[in-house]
């Protein structure tokens, strides 16, 4: 039987860290998405493909993510900064932005968020 | 870990197919594991110049998804001549193949990326191979693309035509560097008369490499009996003694230091 959330401070405080890593996330996006307000990203047809036509056409810094999870297949924004070198909150934005964009999908595990090319 | 290799120009007839296969073979003959694709799909050459029957399997039906690489694979080892392996992949030569080729969508583009890029698993990881060559079409090619943006090295190969230099120059900026691609540059058929002494070879390549803004890893000169031969002899293998083949043991190391 469930326990009641309340009673169990362990869990507690494991369904606050989850809504903030989410709302973590969200943040990010919402910081993208200023940045880029004057390029208008959010389009209206979504690209079909995340192909190589496609990623000499993306900004420098979207591209090396964009290339990163095109040659790990499936990965978290921690794996994709420790190939780019670059901090895990830089890239779950650049991540981020590039599922707004349509180029990625976005699938959550438990607290982990996974995100890959749709073939 | 083995490296990928592949071996671009901006123009047509610069050498790439020619140079590819001699440095496949040179790497055998140095007792090196290698596999040589043939990534060329609008004019496929690697077959007559191999003299093979061909296979049940293209390298087309690889990145179609319809097989695994090792059914594309021919053993090239017996014929070689050499102390390693020389595995070869064949891009499909007949008019179909070619029409069906060019008619291919960013979708499928997307998905043989994805097939490229698990070559290095395959091939590199599972098979052990040292290196794996990609010998592309020329310019600005979906099948190009996807094969520099798989490949570790870039090896971009140009003459001293004016156009070539200038459309080098330019992919350089607008492709490799975008990748971050390591680059280094052949150049290649370059007229004896420019290379006649050593102080003159260092010119050049100090000229080309300011062009360029990218390392010159050798100049090779224009060999008449490499032209002469058509395309026909593989050097690096029927003419250990020959200078070109000399260049080519030479390029091998550069690009093994690279």
């Amino acid at each position: 039987m469930k326990k009641p959330l309340g009673r169990n401070p362990a869990i507690l405080l494991e369904k606050i860290k989850e809504s903030l890593d989410r709302l973590n996330e969200k943040m990010e996006v919402f910081i993208e998405i200023q940045k880029g307000k004057k390029q208008d990203f959010v389009m209206q047809d979504l690209p079909e493909a995340l192909d190589v036509m496609t990623l000499l056409s993306l900004p420098d810094h979207l591209r090396k993510t964009a290339v990163t999870i095109c040659k790990l297949g499936r990965a978290t924004a921690e794996e994709v900064s420790e190939h780019t070198k670059r901090a895990r909150a830089v890239e779950s934005g650049y991540l981020n932005q590039l599922v707004l964009m349509g180029y990625l999908k976005k699938e959550r595990k438990g607290r982990k968020a996974y995100f890959f090319v749709e073939k | 870990m083995g490296k990928i290799i592949a071996i671009h120009s901006y123009k047509g007839g610069t050498g790439k197919t020619l140079l590819s296969v001699n440095l496949a073979a040179a790497y055998a003959k140095m007792g090196k594991k290698v596999c040589l694709l043939d990534m060329d799909f609008r004019a496929p050459s690697l077959q007559s110049i191999f003299e093979l029957n061909g296979s049940d399997y293209w390298l087309n039906d690889y990145l179609n998804g319809a097989c695994e690489i090792n059914k594309v694979l021919l053993d090239y080892t017996p014929r070689c001549e050499c102390n390693g392996t020389m595995l070869v992949g064949l891009a499909n030569p007949t008019t179909e193949a070619l029409r069906d080729m060019s008619a291919k969508d960013r979708k499928w583009e997307m998905r043989a990326l994805g097939r490229l890029l698990s070559l290095k698993n395959s091939l590199l990881n599972d098979m052990e191979l040292d290196y794996l060559l990609f010998d592309t079409s020329p310019g600005l090619q979906y099948s190009s693309i996807n094969a520099i943006v798989s490949a570790d090295v870039v090896i971009v190969v140009s003459t001293i035509d004016a156009s070539d230099i200038q459309g080098t120059k330019r992919m350089t900026h607008e492709l490799y560097d975008l990748f971050e691609k390591k680059t280094g540059i052949l150049m290649n058929k370059v007229p004896i008369e420019f290379l006649s002494t050593p102080l003159e070879r260092d010119s050049v390549s100090k000229r080309f490499e300011n062009t360029h803004t990218l390392p010159v890893l050798k100049i090779i000169p224009c060999f008449c009996d490499v032209l002469r031969a058509g395309g026909t002899k593989i050097f690096a293998r029927d003419e250990p003694n020959h200078p070109f083949t000399q260049h080519l043991r030479e390029i091998a190391a550069e690009i093994e230091k690279f």
